[in-house]
């Protein structure tokens, strides 16, 4: 048996953006560490200067992640009126930026999630920086504003965090039933699950080899945030 | 003080094509299986932050808009005994930080100390500029390479305390926005429609072709909006170096121009200016959410109407949710127009309410 902690996440947009910058900003199906680490670090209200603690956040604790809903993507054309950049020159406000005679415009398209639904399971590891007790609270009463991968997607449910203990991750997500209200979302009839190990010790996974599919590095792991740098983490596939 | 105002606003706007995508079609998304019409979050922000409105109640606190903020730094420097020739030099230096100077060559005009567009000051910034020249007629020493950083290090520019700012090549001048903004969505279905469109060529006279000299089609659509904001004052104050004053006129800002305020696009061709018909604001510690989930089953007319039964909707809503988790944030305050119940000033009352007590 190991203490897990398990939350939802609904809102209805979301977006899990890949380490893209510039024109395209695509969104995974799910989200990935760095999202979930940035996540925890809002409810416990660590600035994003505070690099060395968000990044013990992202190491202590392991990931799982159920998609109760895949949802449609929503591909969002975006256009932003910028000044030209100039040496010795910057803007402190964005109105001070719309001052000036030669603006142009910059396009991007971003992509969200729209009808989905994830499940979260969190672990601690022997560097953990706070028990999943302290993880439940700060989700119940965030220091800052939680959101679901952008600024401009916030949850639409409350986390509804538990603390359960299970011998499989399989059976720790069937405990977890998704919210009632969201009966309205398209769900198929298998789940598809994500994970990374090892798992803690008295946790296996509890897929049978049939169910387990593949193991696939995501560049998720956060390293600087300054630089946007991402190291890779194995995650292993499931459907059940 | 409790950290978190959360704002549900529904706004009724008739035939519009507020933000448009790349095909210049109104904006849409899908929710609880059927497509609605969307506002995406960055467009209502920049329709409020450019408002007359949002401009009016924050006067002052963008800065100070000027050109000619050497002119002054020169005067100070010479009255404190600084050679005409280094004070220029000096000026032209702090000038430069804050925008191109209107002359590459220092002609010995005042228009050589002057920048070419308008800059912003904020109050810091003025402080800092004080500071900065005060020293200099002191040491006699130019400003070094640091002394031009600072700057613009501080400042309390309402707009960036609210929606925040991200600046990669300087990060020091990065702040977390205070305000958290959903994009908008219709509480129902909607359908977009085209208009198909002629005009007709005012010096054709019709002897020889009654056609229409062009023709268009223009897509758009109409419905009811459910708008969600989050507030975190704490941020707020602090972003705002704990000007409590500040904040609330901040505060004052936000709402009232959320609730008054639409979007600029195609408002030519459509009029679709429309204010807030009901507006419900909470305040509290807890996990704040957005009440979307009161629309994920489409709203319809029936016979009381899509405003009443918005409103039903989300208050109900609401009352489950929080007996569901149990967590809910029992206070709030609501207007709503439909029964004359509560008014705007409430509600900003409500939402700045302890936030000079810290």
């Amino acid at each position: 048996m190991a203490e897990l902690l398990l939350f939802q996440l609904y809102g209805p947009l979301a977006s899990w953006g890949e380490p893209a910058v510039g024109e395209y900003r695509p969104s995974a199906t799910h989200p990935g560490k760095s999202q979930i680490a940035g996540l925890l670090g809002a409810a416990l209200g660590l600035t994003r200067d505070r690099e060395e603690e968000l990044a013990a956040l992202a190491g202590g604790y392991g990931l799982a992640v159920r998609i109760d809903a895949e949802g449609e993507l929503l591909r969002d054309y975006h256009t932003t009126q910028v000044p030209p950049a100039r040496r010795g020159r910057t803007f402190t406000t964005r109105a001070e930026e719309l001052a000036v005679d030669d603006l142009y415009t910059i396009l991007s398209q971003r992509d969200y999630r729209v009808e989905a639904a994830w499940t979260c399971v969190l672990w601690a590891t022997a560097s953990a920086p706070y028990p999943l007790a302290d993880l439940a609270e700060a989700l119940r009463r965030p220091r800052f504003t939680l959101y679901l991968g952008r600024k401009s997607c916030p949850p639409a449910l409350p986390l509804r965090p538990e603390l359960i203990d299970s011998a499989t991750l399989k059976d720790a997500f069937a405990g977890y039933p998704l919210d009632d209200r969201l009966g309205w979302l398209k769900r198929p009839e298998r789940h598809r699950y994500f994970w990374e190990e090892p798992l803690p010790d008295g946790l296996a996974s509890g897929f049978t080899a049939q169910e387990k599919l593949w193991v696939v590095p995501r560049r998720d792991r956060p390293g600087s945030r300054r630089r946007w740098q991402f190291a890779t983490r194995d995650e292993h596939h499931a459907m059940a | 003080m409790e950290r978190f105002v959360q704002l549900h606003l529904l706004t009724a706007y008739p035939p519009a094509n507020l933000n448009r995508d790349d095909l210049g079609r109104p904006k849409t998304a899908l929710m609880g299986g059927a497509e609605r019409l969307r506002i995406s979050s960055q467009s209502l922000k920049r329709a409020w932050r450019t408002s007359d409105l949002f401009q009016e109640k924050l006067k002052g606190h963008l800065g100070t808009r000027t050109k000619r903020m050497g002119e002054e730094i020169f005067h100070r420097l010479v009255q404190g005994g600084i050679a005409e020739k280094q004070a220029r030099e000096w000026t032209r230096q702090i000038a430069t930080v804050f925008g191109k100077l209107k002359k590459s060559k220092d002609d010995g005009s005042i228009e050589a100390l002057h920048i070419e567009q308008l800059a912003h000051f904020s109050p810091e910034e003025q402080t800092a500029i004080d500071t900065l020249v005060q020293r200099l007629i002191e040491t006699k020493q130019g400003p070094s390479a640091e002394d031009l950083n600072l700057l613009r290090e501080r400042h309390s520019a309402a707009d960036i305390a609210l929606f925040g700012r991200m600046l990669a090549d300087v990060p020091r001048f990065n702040t977390e926005a205070a305000c958290q903004v959903a994009h908008a969505i219709t509480v129902h279905k909607v359908a977009v429609e085209d208009d198909f469109y002629t005009a007709v060529d005012d010096l054709n006279r019709g002897e020889e072709d009654v056609g229409a000299g062009h023709m268009g089609e223009t897509e758009f659509g109409a419905g009811l909006f459910y708008l969600y904001l989050c507030l975190d004052r704490e941020l707020l104050l602090k972003n705002l170096g704990g000007d409590a004053k500040l904040a609330e006129r901040t505060v004052e800002a936000l709402v009232a121009s959320a609730a008054t305020v639409a979007p600029t696009g195609k408002q030519n061709s459509f009029a679709s200016r429309a204010r807030a018909s009901y507006i419900l604001c909470e305040r509290g510690d807890t996990q704040p959410r957005s009440l979307s989930v009161a629309f994920l089953k489409p709203v319809e007319a029936g016979s009381k109407g899509l405003l009443a039964n918005a409103v039903e909707a989300l208050e109900d809503e609401r009352r489950r949710l929080d007996s569901a988790y149990g967590d809910g944030d029992s206070d709030a305050v609501a207007m709503n127009t439909l029964t004359g119940q509560g008014s705007l000033a409430d509600i900003l009352a409500y939402a700045k309410g302890g936030l000079a007590d810290g």
